[in-house]
């Protein structure tokens, strides 16, 4: 109680010492920075915002006035029309499906390899992963053209599992978790072990839960990743009912070169989920970002 | 003897699933490009043998020197610009405000959206005519009707600055953890010295982003030489080409020409430009970290 009360004391010094530093050192050209961060966020999100009012203007509405695109009258009808009018609810679902098919698969495959790299001991594990690791040097777009003979001769070209299958085995998401998996305490793993515990159970019960920061980062960007997708689900899908969003809507978009309306409410239909989803994630969002970037 | 053989079995499960996919989708594409480039080969079978004969085309290709250009141009052009504008915006969402964390949302958000959606809103939006860029443009007062994806000037103009708004969230955000990573002790101890905030900036807040902003370059150089979704659905790579990027030229050589060896030969050309650059990535990566 005493302690809470000194930890207490000490935190309204500091804010105290804190607050007269600032005013001493006050940036004097503070507003007129804040003002510009102002205006070009403004111009950053200006697009997005045009895009969700054009979305909810009746259907063929047109301007040359550019405060009238975010004047009433509003209307939700084009929502409807286009989720049962097209196949953009089928694309959506396309997209939803393979990226957290590949999300899972990823995390499945990336965390057991990394998990016997860091854990167990075997013959040759140096080189595996100097092998594994070679694969960071491998750019995806320089391969996708013997990538698509490769995913032809096992029939996976315009399926799901072409879709999903080439891109989860990522060198980074093994590099990243051997290193969170190295920091577990050694002696937590080795009494699991003399206690009997399998590899197995160890890996899943006590070293996976730890690990969980590294695996929402490594999620959230596999999926991220899957969800804007655009080469290889551009040469590897040929049946509409199989593209996923990022190749739907150009086919979508092209069928429209004068009117608004329907292709601003087809690209909001895309971007809604990710915004909600940056929304509530930004924080991991943000910190997966520093971690993965500074790291790989 | 006879133990460690047992310790190497229990392994296999753990490294079996990734080692399946890594050596499919990434290892054997490799050889299988290289068996590729030495064939006429099309979309339906290989057809025959013909050794170096794509690689000897391809250096004398004109299309492809030409796409390799502007791939080239435009890593030049988005490379310096990004690095600033990361910078700048990373400096901005650091401001000790109350919007610090709207700043940041506002220049990320564009990041997440899919290249399909940030092309066809970029398409709309810049239209002659009708788009709202030009109408802004004419209501401030400005008599001109500029063609944005026609006139060769403009249209890398409109690339760079899509990719740049598109993009730049990411960099920002790392540049703000190097920021954020400055021991405060120096800020602290150059006030008590006399510094201003210029001196700050330049003396202590510069040199301790150098490490990340290096990672930044070599990543932006990296990702440059891969662009292709943008230009391919923004421009086509017009007008008359003046845009088109290497890997749009290695599609079209694929599957609009049926070519997919000599496809595979120009994909070859592009992966050993990436592995020079992403083994100097490494290399400075490492030496940053020492």
């Amino acid at each position: 109680m005493s302690n809470r009360r000194f930890s207490n004391e000490a935190t309204i010094e500091v804010k105290k010492s804190k607050n007269t530093v600032l005013q001493r050192n006050r940036d004097p050209k503070l507003g007129l920075k804040v003002t510009l961060g102002f205006i070009i966020a403004l111009i950053f999100i200006l697009p997005i915002i045009w895009m969700l009012f054009v979305s909810i203007k009746p259907n063929g509405f047109s301007t040359t006035e550019p405060f009238e695109w975010f004047l009433p009258p509003y209307t939700f009808y084009n929502y409807v029309d286009i989720m049962f009018g097209s196949l953009i609810f089928r694309w959506l679902f396309n997209s939803l499906f393979v990226a957290v098919i590949t999300t899972i698969l990823t995390l499945i495959i990336t965390s057991l390899a990394a998990f016997a790299i860091s854990q167990m001991k075997f013959r040759f594990k140096n080189f595996i992963f100097i092998f594994f690791l070679l694969g960071l040097m491998i750019p995806g777009e320089a391969t996708i053209i013997p990538l698509y003979e490769v995913a032809k001769s096992f029939g996976l070209i315009d399926t799901y599992a072409g879709l999903i299958l080439p891109m989860i085995a990522s060198p980074l998401g093994v590099i990243i978790l051997k290193s969170f998996f190295d920091n577990v305490p050694k002696e937590v793993v080795e009494s699991a072990i003399i206690d009997g515990c399998s590899y197995f159970k160890l890996f899943y019960k006590i070293v996976l839960p730890l690990a969980k920061p590294a695996l929402s980062a490594i999620g959230i960007f596999t999926f991220i990743g899957s969800w804007n997708n655009f080469l290889w689900p551009y040469l590897s899908v040929l049946s509409e009912t199989l593209y996923t969003l990022p190749v739907g809507l150009p086919v979508f978009n092209a069928t429209y070169s004068q009117a608004y309306v329907q292709p601003m409410t087809a690209n909001a239909i895309a971007s809604i989920p990710v915004i909600i989803a940056f929304l509530i994630f930004e924080k991991q969002i943000v910190k997966g970002i520093s971690f993965t970037g500074i790291k790989g | 003897m006879k133990k460690q053989w047992i310790q190497d079995f229990r392994a296999i499960p753990f490294l079996l699933p990734f080692f399946i996919a890594y050596m499919i989708f990434t290892i054997f594409p490799i050889f299988k490009g290289l068996e590729m480039s030495l064939y006429d080969w099309t979309l339906v079978r290989k057809i025959e043998f013909v050794g170096l004969e794509n690689y000897t085309k391809m250096f004398t290709d004109r299309h492809f020197w030409r796409t390799l250009w502007n791939t080239t141009f435009f890593v030049i052009l988005t490379t310096p610009t990004m690095v600033l504008l990361a910078l700048g915006l990373a400096l901005l969402s650091n401001l000790n405000t109350k919007f610090k964390t709207f700043f940041r949302s506002s220049f990320f958000i564009p990041s997440i959206l899919s290249v399909s959606v940030i092309s066809f809103l970029m398409i709309f939006m810049l239209q002659p005519y009708n788009g709202l860029v030009n109408n802004i443009i004419q209501m401030i007062g400005i008599d001109a009707e500029p063609k944005w994806m026609a006139d060769q000037g403009l249209a890398w103009v409109t690339i760079v600055v899509v990719t740049l708004w598109w993009t730049v969230g990411f960099n920002m955000i790392l540049f703000l953890a190097g920021l954020q990573d400055i021991p405060h002790s120096l800020y602290e101890a150059s006030e008590i010295d006399g510094a201003s905030r210029w001196d700050m900036f330049k003396y202590i807040t510069l040199p301790q982003l150098i490490p990340i902003g290096r990672v930044i370059l070599l990543l932006q150089v990296l990702a440059s030489y891969k662009v292709f979704a943008q230009i391919l659905l923004i421009t086509g790579g017009g007008p008359g080409g003046a845009t088109r990027p290497l890997i749009q030229y290695i599609y079209e050589v694929g599957f609009n020409q049926n070519n997919l060896g000599y496809a595979a030969t120009m994909s070859y050309a592009l992966f050993f430009i990436l592995l020079i650059l992403s083994i100097i990535q490494l290399k400075s990566q490492r030496s940053g970290e020492n």
